[in-house]
């Protein structure tokens, strides 16, 4: 019974290091896939969404792209511009500010280094 | 605009409130513009369902949208933002835990002002009991006891002892004219001493025969005394009140002895 209990506590304590570790990552990962969905075209808060829910486990909650958005407005990193809509209400577009696309070329590179580190330690 | 359903309705009102009262608290977004997004994101998404649009529908979309806790870390609020929100939308008996032990410190710090005080401690002692109602079952209170307990133990502190020593406020004073009719028919007194030796007698007769009649009382009705004192009277036996009846008993036969004692020499 002991080294059940045993088992059932180191399997909970991987399971919620393994949680807390996606959770830090994927946060970061989310923010650096916004502004590269932003990039090229100015987007809509909601297109956004519809367009990265598509990529499997980088969404959890789909509502917190939007706090994301309204921090990197704040930050400076993107500027937002109101556009009448054939379909509805007029929306809210999203684009990258020149800090902005200066940030994601940072954050691109460093994803880039970090990634191929991660490689040349496994390769030894 | 998509017209919901009433069910439905609530439900959006509730989930736009909370997430409302999460954001404010955090300096690094603009709430209104993320309510704003939200509030567009489910008419996209409730685009082309049957109206007026069923809760369940609407949950679906809700569920996917994720609880508004997820979406700021709990580190960029402040931590007065942080407690008003516990109190505001966290789980219902966490909320009434925090309630109950703030009324409760606030009847402390106010007792110089008796009635408010007396007022704001039996307003924390009520939230008590609505949350350990609430839950139900009383192992789920768990850790929430330490907020949960302190103004039941005093309440009932008081009302044990209120219970077993109110005839005193009644025999005290019988006692003392008790003791001047004594006193007045036979002049025997020789001393002050001797008051005790006439009314003390009384006093415990009195004391004895009440624990006893409680003891008797609270025998059988043991669910009484669980639902009076709960949560601290669940394990309450029938041991408890036959002990209550010995000292009553004792407390009455120790008077008859100082009586005989006192009155054999007198007489």
């Amino acid at each position: 019974m002991t080294g059940t209990l045993y088992y059932d506590i180191v399997y909970f304590m991987d399971a919620k290091f393994f949680d807390n570790w996606t959770n830090q990552l994927r946060k970061g990962v989310l923010e650096l896939c916004i502004l590269k969905d932003i990039r090229n075209r100015k987007m809509y808060g909601y297109e956004i969404v519809r367009h990265l829910r598509k990529i499997e486990g980088l969404i959890i909650s789909e509502g917190a792209i939007y706090p994301i958005l309204s921090r990197l407005k704040r930050q400076g990193l993107v500027d937002t511009s109101i556009q009448e809509s054939s379909e509805g209400p007029p929306r809210k577009y999203y684009k990258l500010t020149e800090e902005g696309e200066e940030m994601v070329s940072q954050m691109n590179a460093y994803w880039q280094a970090i990634s191929g580190v991660t490689d040349s330690i496994e390769k030894g | 605009m998509v017209t919901l359903s009433e069910g439905a309705k609530r439900s959006l009102d509730d989930y736009l409130r909370q997430a409302r009262t999460y954001l404010r608290g955090s300096r690094s977004v603009d709430a209104d513009e993320i309510e704003q997004n939200i509030t567009e994101h489910i008419e996209n998404e409730l685009e082309g369902e049957a109206e007026p649009v069923s809760y369940d529908v609407l949950d679906a979309v809700l569920k996917k949208l994720g609880s508004p806790q997820q979406w700021v870390p709990m580190e960029e609020l402040p931590w007065w933002w942080k407690i008003i929100y516990r109190l505001r939308s966290g789980p219902e008996d966490w909320r009434l835990a925090y309630i109950s032990l703030a009324l409760f410190v606030a009847g402390l710090l106010t007792l110089p002002y008796a009635p408010v005080s007396i007022v704001l401690i039996l307003a924390g002692f009520l939230t008590s009991r609505a949350a350990i109602s609430e839950a139900g079952d009383i192992d789920k209170i768990k850790a929430q006891k330490w907020l949960l307990y302190p103004p039941l133990i005093v309440v009932y502190l008081f009302v044990l002892l209120a219970l077993l020593t109110w005839p005193l406020a009644l025999l005290i004073p019988l006692a003392d004219v008790y003791e001047r009719d004594f006193r007045e028919s036979y002049h025997y007194f020789s001393n002050e001493n001797d008051y005790w030796f006439v009314a003390t007698p009384a006093i415990l007769a009195g004391l004895g025969l009440w624990w006893s009649i409680l003891a008797i009382v609270l025998l059988k009705p043991r669910r009484l005394l669980q639902v009076v004192f709960r949560p601290f009277a669940e394990k309450v036996r029938s041991k408890w009140a036959l002990r209550l009846l010995l000292i009553g008993l004792v407390l009455m036969i120790l008077s008859a002895g100082i009586g005989v004692l006192y009155y054999q020499d007198f007489i």
